[in-house]
């Protein structure tokens, strides 16, 4: 990264400003830093200036392209596109062969998270998930400007890595594999992998686990129909007493902030959102705990 | 009586509709019905109430939603086919067109709740009518309902969601939710906008598993509801009956077990809890989140947006919700802590496949991953795509516990290596997290964080050498030794095991977590000395987990002598028998000298004892022979004064001076009781028993409570449960110790223990320290049990009261087998002051007319006067022939006052019984007085009873599960050929003076198909008619059958001494 005079920094990066970079999804600090590398600061700042004032209407993922509206001097909107280099069924190949040599890669994209070394499972096939530089994001503007990026190229820029947030299979997508194709995809090479292991295992001792036949035994009701009306259960004992959350300890409070793109024209909008829910969440408490008391009065 | 139900309508959601489900209440009742069979719709449940009948119903028991609709609905339920004709064709098609086809090829009937199941039982579709209540309504209605108990009026399944809504509203008090977007179904289906529970944490994971084992499948039976076609579907209109025809195909519900169900059960509760608290506020919101919240807070949740928009939030919303929970699945990943092998230092961690229904339920990694794309099978549960289950938990695991990176480098890893510092980490904090992440973890035994794992003793104790007899209060020879993770250890193992400076620590063989306060509390323990009291160890053995100076107990090793008394103490086994006493005449069966035995117990104690032995088990002869057995051992120094019911005084004295005849029995009762303490005292001479009323002991306390009472006896204790009573306040107040011990016996029939709010009254007669004050006792046991049925509470309760409660019931094995089949009770009783007026009227008036009526007529007379004789013995009413009952009903004959005892008991515990009579005009007062006091239908079965009616009231009592516990019948018209062998009690509430007429009425409960013993109760009013004839028969036992007939004739022919002797009333 060069050195940059502050003054030439203006709000770029306002939109993650307030917890900083750190807080962030790597993946969302990563792509900040790619957009920060560019050299056109003034075009940067109008740029981001347009995403602030909203002049970006809608963002699509749509298959392996962005398409997104930016409503600039002209009467209709500007429309967008953004993509990256798809990588082939080969390249996807290796990618998925590597994937599967770490059981961790597959565990935490099951489970939802962007494994910090990602690039590493891609390098075997030479080729990355992320793009390096910013010239590897292609993109196409129908403004009169001849540069690109054009400012309104530059305004979804700012805008993406937040909407990466929402759903980081995004840049799988983009690569040319969905979430449900990359995990299906996951799925049978570990198939693969694992067959030849299964086989060896059958072969050293028959798995009494693993059994294709044995049929669902029949719901107890079937065999005693009396059970259709029967409940013998007593109330739990930690539900005697309806206790609040303990401070912090909500559903809220865990999930932690929504993955949900910032609307420039509304910065405050996810956090408003967030108070209100928390705020109203002990309201809500508070009427069950009261509902609760008065049962079986 | 009728039984309401709740199932859950899914409703089918339309391109014209959200589709908002409801809960529908229903009731079934007990009706004649003809079988009938499904034709093109499913066929009308016939023994349900019409929604008019059923909101009349609620509206009495105050149970009557609001927000409600008729509705019908189609159920699945168990049915008992009567028929099932040959298809003559198969089926094709289900349409309205050759629906006719299936036309009465099978029918049947709805088999009720309790019904006895028939062997062909088969699930059929079933039109239901009841009330639809919107899922908003129906969160404040299951709200209201009992937690626990059970309830007559309401089916089993409502208390299963009382309890789910309970456990909703605590996932909100906890905040255990998120908002969601949830996308269409499918073309034209709407967007909704859910509130979701997060069931995440351990505790909601294990309830999910205890609610949906339990799940009654009739809470779920409905088969999704169709709305009708090209009707704009309105709040009014939707559901229907007619609705039914055009859609609904006859078809059943398969039964499944319910992980997912009930998760979305809970879910739509939690919905409606919260979307109609919810007040939206879009101040500063994005057009996105403004929509998506005023959706939260709508009744139908929709939302109005374009297609990519609400993908966009279905998605961030997801991704929100996934970081913080996963979905509701079948297994989990597990990770198993294995303590390292001798000489090593590295724990092994290996990782496990666990059903989450049973986490014994697990299997090791390898099978997960060598199952490939097969499901896998653990136990009786079906794991679909068991590698990416196990992957997945593994993957969220990593986010609470890093060290897991290390062993997820391989394709299949099936374990890793733990440094000693992260086992402790695991140990300690990342095993909770884990767990609250839907993560398994096992630790190994000795360090899985319950009481065993802490510090605490082991004791050893035995009565010590000198003990003789045993008192509460003597000290034990003892020792004890610390204890830990099951191994034992000494305060120096300790001190040097706390120098090695690291939490987890291996001793003798097992692997030990030490917490910083405990060197701290082992040595202030050692530091003093502390004495053992035979006291304490009853106390130490009565639940698990007891403290001793703030150590628990973790075990307790009594020595042969100690653990025989604390056995018998715990009655963890039967009593030891003592035989009847020299003097006591009679026998007793062998559970009745087990109950003698131990009231010596207790006595030798000095703790108070509550015999409640199912009544007709003779607690009054267990008592009785007590009281004999502490006169033959030179115990019964003083008087011991008893307290029961006016209505039982007769029947004691009774049997006293049968059974006892040695005990000098003394009532004080009456006008011409002592009215002085010196006069009582004198009275008292030589006097083992008094006999006094619950009344008197209230009116003339301050004279009773000086005499120093050897002990008190309480006999129906039930009447002192209230304990602001004037009269429960004497009777404790006298049982009370003062310069001696006076000991406490209570006799009841009722099922004491399990009436919480009447057993503080009980124990604080019986032993005030164990339960102590009445405030604590509210706070602590009863609120939380009667309102909660907080089963916790409940069982500390029981584990402190039980050593003092004996009851056995007549169906315990071992009872059964010392009782013959059918139990004979006299059950003696006296007059009021209305009936001994008219009584001795009667006599006078007649005596003189038979003595001076011609012969012919003398004959009839003398019949006349005995039959009325016999109905001033029931009651004046009859003998006054009033049609109606007053206030007084009960207090103006002492007949009434101990059959409305009797029938309490009865009633109370789920028994059923015959009551006969041979005046019909009686038989409609009693059964219009005990309707009223039961607020139930009683049958009468009498000679005006049409023939079709007599069926159906025998059908009902014999089959309607909820049917009348009391079936009133006249001894002519039901003495003969009846079959009413459910019913286990039969009263005789005037006698026939006829043993054959009365035992051919008995039997028709007593005869084949009975599976109880049988009660026969006769009721006798002492020193009148009744009393006499009764003797007379008994001792002219050769007046058989042949003698007297069948009727009461032979009677008519006494001479007029005879007769002046046999009806005048004796006072005694």
């Amino acid at each position: 990264m060069t050195n940059r005079p502050a003054d030439n920094t203006p709000s770029m990066t306002t939109a993650l400003s307030d917890k900083g970079l750190s807080d962030q999804p790597w993946w969302v600090e990563q792509w900040m830093e790619l957009i920060n590398s560019y050299r056109f600061k003034k075009r940067l700042e109008r740029a981001w200036t347009y995403a602030r004032e909203g002049n970006v209407t809608s963002i699509r993922f749509e298959g392996r392209r962005v398409h997104a509206r930016v409503q600039g001097t002209d009467e209709d909107p500007y429309k967008v596109k953004l993509w990256l280099d798809v990588l082939n069924d080969e390249d996807w190949g290796y990618v998925l062969e590597a994937l599967t040599q770490k059981a961790r890669w597959s565990a935490q994209l099951l489970a939802g998270i962007m494994p910090a070394d990602i690039e590493r499972a891609f390098a075997a096939s030479g080729r990355r998930l992320f793009p390096f530089k910013l010239q590897e994001v292609r993109s196409e503007c129908n403004c009169p400007d001849k540069a690109n990026p054009c400012k309104h190229i530059s305004a979804i820029y700012f805008l993406m890595g937040d909407r990466f947030s929402e759903d980081p299979f995004v840049l799988f997508q983009l690569r040319g594999r969905s979430r449900s194709k990359l995990l299906a995809d996951l799925a049978e090479q570990r198939r693969e992998v694992l067959a030849a292991i299964a086989n060896k295992i059958s072969k050293e001792n028959e798995n009494p686990n693993v059994n294709h036949v044995q049929p669902v035994p029949p719901h107890p009701s079937v065999v005693d129909p009396s059970l259709w009306w029967q409940y013998e259960g007593n109330l739990d004992s930690d539900l005697v007493v309806i206790t609040p959350a303990m401070e912090g300890d909500t559903g809220l409070d865990s999930a932690g902030d929504l993955p949900l793109a910032e609307e420039p024209r509304f910065p405050a909008a996810r956090q408003n959102f967030l108070n209100h829910l928390h705020e109203q969440g002990k309201t809500l408490a508070q009427q069950a705990m009261i509902q609760a008391m008065s049962a079986g009065e | 009586m009728s039984l309401l139900h709740a199932t859950w309508l899914p409703a089918i959601r339309s391109p014209t509709s959200s589709g908002r489900p409801a809960l529908l209440v229903w009731a079934d009742t007990w009706r004649v019905a003809t079988p009938s069979g499904p034709g093109s719709t499913p066929a009308i449940h016939p023994f349900t109430l019409n929604p008019k009948e059923l909101r009349k119903w609620l509206k009495q028991k105050e149970l009557l939603p609001e927000g409600i609709i008729d509705a019908t609905a189609c159920l699945t339920l168990p049915s008992r086919a009567t028929s099932i004709r040959k298809q003559k064709h198969p089926a094709k098609t289900l349409n309205d067109n050759n629906s006719h086809l299936f036309d009465h090829e099978w029918t049947g009937l709805p088999l009720q709740a309790g019904e006895p199941i028939p062997k062909q039982c088969e699930w059929w579709p079933w039109q239901v009518q009841g009330l639809a209540i919107e899922p908003s309504e129906a969160t404040i209605w299951l709200s209201k309902l009992p937690l626990s108990g059970k309830h007559l009026d309401l089916g089993d399944e409502l208390r299963w969601w009382s309890h789910l809504q309970r456990w909703a509203l605590s996932l909100v008090a906890r905040g255990r939710w998120l908002p969601q977007v949830e996308l269409s179904k499918g073309e034209g289906y709407p967007h909704r906008a859910r509130w979701v529970p997060l069931l995440n944490r351990e505790d909601d994971r294990r309830r999910l598993e205890e609610l949906a084992i339990r799940l009654p499948l009739v809470a779920t039976c409905a088969l999704p509801w169709r709305e009708p076609m090209g009707r704009r579907s309105n709040r009014t209109t939707r559901l229907r009956p007619e609705a039914m025809k055009a859609s609904n195909p006859v078809a059943s519900c398969r039964p499944r077990s319910g992980r997912l169900r009930v998760a979305s059960l809970l879910e739509e509760l939690v919905d409606a809890q919260l979307r109609q608290g919810f007040k939206p506020s879009t101040e500063g919101l994005d057009p996105l989140l403004t929509t998506w919240q005023e959706a939260l807070g709508s009744e139908t949740g929709v939302i109005h947006l374009a297609d990519d928009e609400v993908k966009r939030l279905t998605t961030a919303s997801n991704h929100w919700r996934e970081s913080v929970a996963g979905n509701v699945a079948a297994a989990r990943a597990c990770l198993e802590l294995f303590t390292p092998k001798d000489g090593d230092e590295l724990w092994e961690l290996r990782f496990a496949l666990q059903a989450e229904a049973d986490p014994t339920l697990k299997v090791p990694a390898s099978s997960a991953w060598a199952a490939g794309s097969e499901n896998l099978q653990l136990g009786e549960i079906r794991v679909e795509h068991p590698g990416e289950a196990l992957l997945e938990g593994l993957g969220r695991a990593l986010t609470v516990f890093q060290p897991l990176e290390r062993g997820l480098d391989n394709p299949t890893p099936e374990s890793m290596e733990l440094t000693p510092a992260e086992a402790f980490v695991l140990v300690r904090t990342a095993a909770t997290q884990l767990r609250d992440i839907g993560v398994g973890v096992e630790l190994p035994l000795s360090l899985s964080g319950g009481l065993a794992s802490r510090l605490g003793l082991e004791i050893t104790a035995e009565l010590s050498d000198k003990s003789q007899g045993f008192t509460l209060g003597e000290n034990l020879a003892w020792k004890w030794e610390l204890m830990i993770g099951g191994v034992t250890l000494t305060l120096k193992e300790l001190e040097l095991l706390a120098g090695k400076r690291s939490p987890l620590v291996r001793h003798k063989g097992a692997w030990i977590e030490l917490r910083p306060n405990d060197l701290k509390n082992a040595e202030k323990f050692c530091s003093i000395n502390v004495d053992l009291s035979l006291d304490d160890a009853l106390r130490l053995t009565a639940t698990e987990g007891e403290l001793l100076m703030r150590l628990p107990v973790h075990r307790f090793n009594a020595g042969p002598r100690l653990q025989t008394v604390l056995e018998q103490y715990h009655q963890q086994k039967a009593p030891d028998p003592l035989p009847a006493p020299d003097g006591f005449i009679g026998q007793l069966r062998p559970y009745q000298e087990r109950g003698l035995g131990w009231l010596a117990f207790l006595h030798r104690f000095d703790q108070g004892a509550c015999l409640a032995d199912d009544m007709g088990l003779g607690k009054t002869i267990q008592l009785l022979a007590f009281l004999q057995h502490l006169k033959i051992e030179k115990e019964l120094k003083r008087s011991v004064l008893l307290i029961a019911p006016t209505s039982v005084l007769t029947n004691w004295k009774r049997e006293a001076r049968s059974f006892t005849p040695e005990l000098k029995v003394k009532e004080h009762y009456g006008p011409k009781r002592p009215s002085t303490l010196a006069e009582l005292k004198q009275s008292l001479t030589q006097v083992d028993l008094v006999l006094t009323s619950y009344g008197l002991i209230q009116r003339d306390i301050e004279l009773l409570e000086n005499i120093d009472w050897q002990g008190i006896v309480i006999d129906e204790a039930q009447a002192i449960k209230n304990p602001n009573a004037k009269q429960s306040q004497a009777t404790r107040d006298i049982a009370k110790p003062g310069k001696s011990n006076r000991f406490r016996i209570a006799l009841t029939g009722t099922p004491v223990e399990n009436r919480v709010s009447e057993l503080w009254a009980l124990m604080d007669f019986l032993n005030p320290k164990v339960l102590g004050k009445e405030d604590f006792f509210h706070q602590r046991y009863r609120l939380p049990i009667e309102r909660y049925g907080d089963m916790s509470s409940l069982k500390d309760l029981k584990a402190r009261v039980s050593p003092f409660i004996l009851r056995r019931l007549k169906t315990d094995k071992l009872i059964i087998s010392d009782l013959p089949e059918k139990v004979e009770l006299s059950e003696w009783v006296g007059l009021s002051n209305e009936q001994k007026v008219l009584y001795n009227k009667a006599v006078e008036e007649t005596l003189d007319a038979v003595a001076t009526a011609p012969h012919g007529q003398r004959h009839g007379k003398i019949l006349g006067l005995l039959t009325r004789l016999k109905q001033i013995c029931n009651h004046p009413a009859l003998a006054l022939k009033e049609r109606e009952i007053d206030e007084n009903f009960v207090s103006r004959s002492s007949k009434i006052l101990r059959l409305e005892e009797i029938l309490e008991e009865i009633i109370e515990a789920g028994d059923r019984a015959l009551l006969f009579t041979q005046f019909a005009e009686w038989g409609h007062l009693l059964k219009a007085y005990l309707q009223a006091r039961w607020r139930s239908e009683v049958p009468f079965l009498n000679g005006s009873t049409r023939k079709n009616d007599r069926q159906a009231m025998v059908d009902r009592f014999q089959e309607d599960p909820r049917g009348p516990q009391l079936f009133l019948l006249s001894l002519k018209a039901g003495g003969v050929g009846l079959n009413l062998t459910r019913a286990s009690h039969v009263f005789h509430i005037d006698r026939w003076w006829n043993p054959a007429v009365e035992n051919q009425a008995t039997d028709r409960a007593y005869r084949i198909g009975q599976n109880n013993r049988v009660m026969v109760h006769k009721f006798i009013t002492s020193g009148s008619v009744e009393e006499k004839i009764a003797q007379m028969i008994q001792k002219k036992a050769r007046l058989a059958e042949d003698i007297i007939g069948s009727g009461e004739d032979w009677l008519g022919n006494l001479g007029v001494n005879q007769l002046r002797e046999l009806v005048a009333l004796e006072d005694n």
